[in-house]
C-alpha cells in the first residue's frame, strides 16, 4: 500500500508524452494524478501514454480522472493509451465495463 | 528485572479462542482514511482465506462507500464515520465477511441500489458519475442501506467458502 502518488513526466517527442504513475490511486491521491494530466490535454499534444506499472490499487476516482483523458482523445483525435495494468487494476476496469473503452496495452511502456 | 510499566500483557479471555474476531474503528472522514480502511480489509480478508483479487474487490467496495460518505453525505466537510468489520461463520453454507459503515450526516442517501447496479456505460461518451456505486454493487453479495434519523447505515456482505485462516 502506498499513501503517496508519484507521477513522472517523460516527453518522448514534441507531441508525445509518457506519464509514469506509481502508488495507489484513491480519492485521496487522484487529485495529484489529475493535476499532472490536465496540462497535457492540449491541442498540440498528439499522444498521451499513461504507464500504470507502479499502481497496485485504483478506485473510481482514478478511473474518472482517466476518463477525462479519453474525452480529450475523442475531442482532439489524439491517442490516450494506458499500459502496465496490474491484475487488480485491470479487474476494476472490467467491473466498470470500461476495459473495452480505453486503449490498453498489455506490455509495459 | 523491573517490568516496563508502559508495556503490559493484555489478555482478552473472551476472544482468545476466537481467531476471527472483529475490528471497529471510529474516524473523521478525511480522504486519507481510505488507506487505513484498506489495511483493515487486507487483514480481515486474509483471515477469511480470500484470494488477492477477492480482497481487492472488498477493498474497492469499502473505498468507494467511504468516498461516497465523505464527498456526498458530508459534502467534503468533517464528519464522523464508524466502521466495523467482522467474520461470521455461523452459517452452514459458508462464511460471511460483514462490513458496516455508519455516518451521522444530516442528509439521507436517497438513491436506488438496483439502478446503480444496472447502470450502463455509454461507450461513445463515457461519464464517470455513479461509477462508485456500480463498482460496489458489482463486487458485493449483498448491500443494504438504512436511513436513520441521524444519518445512514450501510452493510456490505461478502460470502466466502471454507474455514478462516489463523
Amino acid at each position: 500500500m502506498n499513501v503517496k502518488l508519484t507521477c513522472e513526466r517523460i516527453d518522448q517527442d514534441q507531441h508525445t508524452v509518457l506519464l509514469r504513475v506509481s502508488g495507489d490511486v484513491t480519492i485521496h491521491t487522484s487529485p495529484r494524478l489529475r493535476e499532472q494530466l490536465k496540462p497535457l490535454f492540449s491541442a498540440s499534444m498528439k499522444q498521451i501514454r499513461v504507464a500504470l506499472d507502479g499502481v497496485g490499487f485504483m478506485d473510481s476516482s482514478g478511473i474518472a480522472t482517466l476518463v477525462e483523458g479519453l474525452q480529450w482523445a475523442r475531442m482532439t483525435g489524439g491517442r490516450f493509451v494506458l499500459s502496465g495494468l496490474s491484475e487488480n487494476v485491470r479487474d476494476v476496469f472490467e467491473l466498470a465495463k470500461l476495459d473495452t473503452v480505453f486503449e490498453i496495452e498489455s506490455i509495459p511502456a | 528485572m523491573t517490568a516496563n510499566p508502559w508495556i503490559q500483557d493484555v489478555a482478552f479471555p473472551d476472544c482468545e479462542n476466537s481467531h476471527v474476531g472483529k475490528i471497529c474503528l471510529q474516524m473523521n472522514c478525511n480522504s486519507d482514511c481510505v488507506h487505513i480502511l484498506r489495511s483493515i480489509v487486507a487483514v480481515m480478508t486474509a483471515r477469511t482465506g480470500m484470494s488477492e483479487l477477492q480482497s481487492n474487490r472488498v477493498a474497492i467496495a469499502v473505498d468507494e462507500l467511504f468516498a461516497n460518505i465523505a464527498s456526498h453525505a458530508y459534502d467534503g466537510k468533517p464528519g464522523k464515520v464508524e466502521f466495523e468489520c467482522r467474520i461470521d461463520e455461523s452459517s452452514d453454507s459458508g462464511g460471511e465477511l460483514i462490513i458496516d459503515l455508519r455516518d451521522y450526516a444530516s442528509c439521507n442517501w436517497s438513491g436506488c441500489l438496483e439502478e446503480a447496479a444496472s447502470r450502463t456505460i455509454d461507450h461513445e461518451n463515457p461519464c464517470p458519475g455513479g461509477l462508485g456505486l456500480k463498482l460496489i454493487c458489482a463486487v458485493v453479495d449483498e448491500c443494504e442501506h438504512t436511513r436513520l434519523p441521524d444519518g445512514n447505515h450501510w452493510r456490505l456482505i461478502f460470502k466466502f467458502n471454507g474455514r478462516t485462516n489463523t
